[in-house]
């Protein structure tokens, strides 16, 4: 509870100590993309959770069921996370804020390029696209979770596995639903900040870095409710399959960040490569630092067998792995927030794309909350992490540790991937 | 042992469950098991014969590594501009320079891949002993199909070891019990 007292003050002071170069502009801009920055990275975590949640059910996968109830509690967490979205859509809907360049009606009236996209990035859509597909995704992770509490409560065997199979009819249909709406969701909430800029293979890489960051969390949760002394069936062997689903997944995060740059580095066109060019000039340390702390320290430490099954290294690799990927949708976020802000502060001195050249240039300076994340920016990340495992622990002790129904239970118990030490 | 004759006495079982049980049996009576033959991977029998943890990966390791200095110093030779290369035949594509980074490293990684894949497969064969050229004889056919087989080795032994083998053949339901010079 104090840790979230912590982030709620934290986002109080951010809302407080607007950097100087655009306080001026009275965007709020700190407040605003950090509550981005954060609503974005827990609501897709508990959306890629009901999405592999969905996966694992379709592919006959039995190994996770012993954690399947912390998972469904990440899943659940999409309610807040709908809500934390919706917020960020009436204050885009109302110009309460001006994370989003496309956002300035004035702004896409004279820019061709947002004007062909204002099909889809529009502040109507943007807020009731949100509502629908994040509402849809709801649906869904509350239809597992009632499903796999009824399956406790009145046996699956007795009723020839009924509550099993209807989780599957379900998860078979969110998979799809899930495929296109995640990424559409990705695009309007985090790459169309830099509106003028886009990327096909964004959304495989923000939706691996989800799905790390989560995997990541789902371990340190797990290895701390063993030293509670709960959740003793899950054994080191569970731990070591999620150690390596980290370490591979770690690798496919890199082999999709690497595509994306280096397709861009080699075809040249300017308006896709001031995206890098920007973020490798003036943010050094959150590019080659995001490379060291997701591809490079994990992939070197979960390398060997042995990291993965003790808990000592995994927990630390663990919680390096997701403190990365909050990094990672740090990086995504915060520097296209700080151009579109000193964009629009321009913007009344000057006109069309001679201010977005000046700013550009502006930016080489230390921007407080932007150019690397303070102390402000932890402590709201502290508090949101806060939040979150607060929610997931409260919806762990409404059920039973172990969903003791499913068919896959005793698959589960005796899971075994490496019989030596 | 090269020239040397293995003289070899093995227990054929029919069933998995009993030959975990008789492994156990000869761990726990300490007899030297040389072998043990089955048709296909049995769950949990590593921990019952205490193998341990293969090395192979070690090997791989090392074979990526050389794969990917093999590709980075081959191009930087070729390309020349860093780690000390002039550059033996420098050509400017796309209008990046020399040495360029980004693209190289897709050719690192499939040389990385190459090498660990084929290094491995190779080593792996040598430990096994299936080379070319290298014949493996085989205590039983049915090994391979639907027989499970221990085996012991027996050079040597006196007539009171060779009993208590035959008594624990005999003891653990081996369905039949044959020697073979191998």
């Amino acid at each position: 509870m104090a840790m979230m007292g912590l982030g709620v003050f934290c986002l109080i002071l951010s809302f407080i100590f607007e950097p100087s170069q655009i306080a001026a502009g009275g965007f709020h801009a700190r407040f605003w993309s950090n509550f981005l920055h954060n609503a974005v990275f827990f609501t897709g975590m508990a959306f890629m959770i009901t999405f592999v949640i969905a996966a694992f059910t379709t592919a006959y996968a039995g190994w996770y069921v012993v954690f399947k109830r912390i998972w469904e509690g990440f899943s659940l967490f999409l309610l807040p996370g709908l809500i934390m979205m919706l917020l960020i859509g009436v204050a885009v809907y109302v110009h309460f804020n001006h994370l989003y360049h496309w956002a300035d009606t004035e702004a896409v009236a004279t820019d061709e390029v947002l004007k062909g996209k204002s099909g889809f990035l529009n502040r109507n859509w943007y807020l009731f696209g949100t509502l629908i597909i994040v509402g849809g995704w709801l649906f869904f992770a509350k239809k597992f979770r009632a499903l796999s509490i009824a399956e406790d409560e009145h046996g699956d065997h007795a009723t020839n596995f009924k509550y099993h199979r209807e989780i599957r009819k379900y998860a078979a249909i969110f998979l799809p639903i899930a495929a296109f709406t995640g990424p559409a969701m990705i695009w309007q909430w985090v790459m169309s900040v830099d509106a003028h800029w886009y990327s096909t293979l964004f959304a495989w890489y923000s939706m691996a870095s989800w799905w790390l960051a989560a995997c990541a969390l789902t371990i340190m949760l797990i290895i701390y409710l063993k030293s509670k002394g709960y959740m003793e069936f899950i054994t080191k062997e569970h731990l070591h399959d999620l150690g390596k689903f980290m370490f591979a997944f770690s690798i496919f995060w890199t082999y999709c960040w690497f595509s994306q740059y280096m397709l861009i580095w080699y075809t040249n066109n300017g308006e896709e490569t001031i995206y890098y060019h920007t973020r490798k000039t003036e943010y050094p340390v959150l590019f080659f630092g995001n490379l060291v702390i997701n591809f490079i320290l994990p992939f070197l430490i979960l390398m060997r067998n042995t990291t993965k099954r003790r808990f000592g290294t995994l927990f630390f690799s663990a919680a390096l792995v997701f403190f990365g990927h909050w990094f990672d949708y740090f990086y995504m976020i915060k520097p296209g927030v700080l151009i579109n802000a000193e964009e629009a502060m321009a913007h009344g001195t000057e006109t069309g794309h001679d201010a977005a050249g000046h700013a550009v240039e502006h930016t080489a300076s230390f921007v407080d909350g932007f150019t690397i994340p303070g102390l402000i920016e932890l402590g709201v990340f502290l508090g949101f992490l806060a939040f979150f495992i607060y929610f997931v622990f409260n919806q762990l002790s409404k059920a039973a540790l172990v969903p003791k129904n499913d068919p896959y239970l005793e698959e589960s118990l005796h899971h075994e991937v490496q019989p030596y030490e | 042992m090269k020239g040397q004759h293995k003289e070899v006495l093995f227990g054929l079982y029919n069933d998995e469950e009993v030959l975990m049980s008789a492994i156990k049996k000869a761990k726990k009576q300490h007899l030297d098991i040389m072998d043990v033959y089955s048709p296909f991977p049995i769950h949990g029998m590593d921990n019952v014969l205490e193998l341990e943890e293969s090395r192979l990966h070690i090997v791989g390791f090392l074979f990526g590594m050389t794969g990917m200095f093999t590709a980075l110093i081959g191009m930087s030779w070729i390309f020349g501009g860093s780690l000390m290369f002039d550059g033996d035949w420098p050509t400017i594509f796309g209008g990046k320079p020399y040495w360029s980074l980004p693209a190289f490293i897709p050719i690192v990684f499939e040389m990385t891949v190459l090498f660990t894949a084929i290094g491995m497969v190779v080593v792996f064969y040598i430990i096994c002993g299936l080379g070319f050229g290298v014949n493996n004889p085989i205590l039983d056919d049915r090994i391979t199909d639907d027989k499970f087989c221990i085996a012991f080795q027996t050079n040597g032994m006196g007539d009171a070891d060779l009993d208590k083998l035959n008594g624990f053949f005999k003891a653990t339901g081996a369905e039949e019990v044959h020697t073979k010079a191998i």
